[in-house]
């Protein structure tokens, strides 16, 4: 646990650090483009749309899940994806693309994922609250379960940064790597329960899925904004979520410290 | 005086690979035999607070690796330094972002040097007034001149406030009045008792500047003393060696790239004309710091191997539920 508790400590003490430079990304990605911040929902909204033609009018006919619109369902699990995949990519590319520009100074290279994710996120919170309208147009209320969305937040928070900072390592050291991520996260989208319903499947073949962390996160999302449980009631997926998470963190805290010193080397 | 750095034995080692493989194997087998190259070795010296060290040395001596080691950029592979305060290193167009201009560049500089956006925000006319590159500065920097991106580099170091300076051959490009300016700053700096490094070709530069001298020749430090002392030796080496004809000119450097080629134990068995069969002290404590090390890769493997198995328990419970 001591690297982990370093890696943590680094992240903390830079705290400031850390908001203000994700602020700068934020704010600097869309200055070459001339719709600016537009295409931060210009870029989701289309791929929404595209998503329910195909998935919800096509596949399925236009017809509810479990009760719920298609299009509601969809995007209960579609924008934390775009949360998800950007900032798994963005931060696993981060350290190789900014460790020569932060290797002519001393700087917390650990906190280069964070930046990518914080920096990433301020998008989502906005993206989460578009939804929360289209929620009370369409007039759906998850009542009491809604409570446990902070949780999942954090859930998602933590995974994130856990696996960011696996991934950047090996992605620096093995450039390769992230090649293979990127097809891999294109085809994660496919194994989640984002945009087909994977309560028909077989017990079997859905705990095979839910193997995947994404898995408990994208259901927990649904769990809290669509009403569906209680993250307690199924304690042994939650048991398992959070030491995938931790397995995640120690290994990404070893690596990353064991190596961090010889990027420079690795370019 | 306080002391500001201080270096001992410091070595810094590049192993060579011959494929892109061989990189990956090492990180596997750490044991497998690589070249390798010493680009420092041995260093040893202390600088006090408000002094100006010029370093000297033909191409290819180690004074970049040197300047990397000062600013931290690159950990040395044994040794100890001890550094005390923020170092800031200047090198032709260091860390500056391409694509951004000239403004985005000296915020994200700042920004990452750790100052509050109040701070960046009062020094950035200071910086722009500093740097002189006109209306380039809205421009971005892939647009610059190699003298525009010193200027503006050494400007964004210069105004966070280091407590040492390492300025590597920066100046080189830049022209006379640039040169007056920055020269204006090196001795602001060193009134106000700030330690400078200061690498250079150029040895009327480093008269003007420096009080002590760096004379660094294939790795090792050759002298280290009052200006006056160290150039002229310096100097006539350099007759010396000019004075060669091509053939053992190439031959000099050749033997001196063999030595720096030879891994430390070869060294160490010259040097010494027969092995001492008692362990001495320091080869006591180093065994006793591998155990140690021995001891925590071996908790690390624990605890993943621990997390692991519980993982897999979790899982399989999954499927019987």
């Amino acid at each position: 646990m001591n690297s982990v508790g370093r890696i943590l400590k680094e992240q903390s003490s830079n705290f400031h650090l850390i908001l203000r430079l994700s602020l700068y990304d934020a704010k600097s990605k869309y200055q070459m483009h001339y719709l600016g911040a537009v295409w931060q929902f210009l870029g989701p909204a289309i791929q929404i749309l595209l998503y329910w033609l195909v998935f919800g009018l096509g596949i399925r006919g236009g017809a509810p899940v479990h009760g719920i619109p298609f299009f509601v369902w969809l995007i209960a699990g579609l924008i934390p994806w775009f949360f998800i995949s950007p900032s798994i990519t963005q931060g696993s590319n981060s350290v190789y693309a900014r460790v020569s520009l932060v290797s002519k100074m001393k700087f917390p290279v650990s906190v280069l994922p964070t930046v990518t994710i914080v920096s990433n996120s301020f998008q989502f919170i906005i993206m989460m609250l578009v939804m929360g309208v289209i929620f009370v147009i369409y007039g759906i209320n998850p009542g009491w379960y809604l409570l446990q969305l902070p949780y999942y937040l954090v859930a998602l928070f933590v995974f994130l940064f856990a696996l960011t900072l696996l991934t950047s390592t090996i992605s620096t050291l093995i450039r390769d790597f992230q090649q293979i991520l990127q097809s891999l996260m294109r085809m994660v989208l496919y194994l989640l329960p984002i945009l087909w319903d994977t309560s028909k499947l077989s017990h079997v073949y859905e705990t095979i899925l839910k193997l995947n962390p994404l898995f408990y996160i994208v259901q927990g999302f649904r769990y809290s904004l669509l009403g569906y449980g209680w993250f307690y009631e199924d304690w042994i997926y939650t048991l398992y979520f959070w030491v995938i998470t931790l397995l995640i963190l120690t290994v990404g805290s070893i690596l990353h410290l064991k190596f961090r010193n010889k990027f420079i080397d690795y370019l | 005086m306080a002391l500001k750095v201080q270096f001992e034995n410091v070595s810094k080692k590049y192993v060579l690979y011959k494929k892109r493989s061989d990189k990956l194997l090492e990180i596997f087998f750490p044991k497998k035999k690589n070249e390798s190259f010493y680009a420092l070795r041995n260093i040893s010296f202390s600088v006090n607070e408000g002094e100006t060290i010029g370093v000297v040395g033909i191409n290819g001596s180690g004074k970049s690796t040197l300047s990397n080691l000062l600013s931290q950029v690159v950990p040395q592979t044994s040794g100890d330094i001890k550094i005390n305060g923020e170092t800031s290193l200047i090198a032709i167009s260091v860390g500056l972002n391409n694509n951004l201009n000239g403004l985005e560049n000296i915020e994200l500089k700042c920004l990452m040097h750790g100052l509050t956006k109040e701070e960046i925000k009062k020094i950035t006319p200071d910086i722009i007034e500093f740097a002189d590159i006109g209306k380039f500065i809205t421009q971005p920097v892939k647009n610059y001149s190699s003298g525009m991106k010193s200027r503006l580099g050494f400007a964004i170091s210069v105004h966070t406030n280091p407590d040492i300076l390492v300025v590597d051959e920066a100046l080189s490009v830049g022209d006379q009045t640039f040169y007056d300016k920055c020269l204006k700053k090196i001795n602001e700096f060193k009134e106000q008792g700030k330690t400078i490094f200061f690498i250079s070709h150029s040895l009327t530069q480093i008269r003007s500047v420096c009080n002590k001298v760096m004379w660094i020749h294939f790795g090792e430090l050759k002298q280290f003393g009052g200006t006056r002392v160290v150039l002229e030796k310096y100097k006539e080496f350099v007759k010396w060696f000019n004075g060669l004809t091509d053939e053992e000119k190439k031959q000099y450097k050749l033997d001196m790239l063999a030595n720096q080629a030879k891994d430390e134990y070869a060294l160490m068995n010259e040097k010494s004309e027969y092995n001492q069969p008692l362990y001495s002290l320091e080869q006591r404590t180093k065994r006793r710091e591998r155990k140690k090390e021995r001891r925590k890769t071996f908790k690390l493997y624990f605890q993943v191997g621990i997390l692991s198995m519980l993982s897999l328990f979790l899982a399989i419970l999954m499927f019987y539920t």
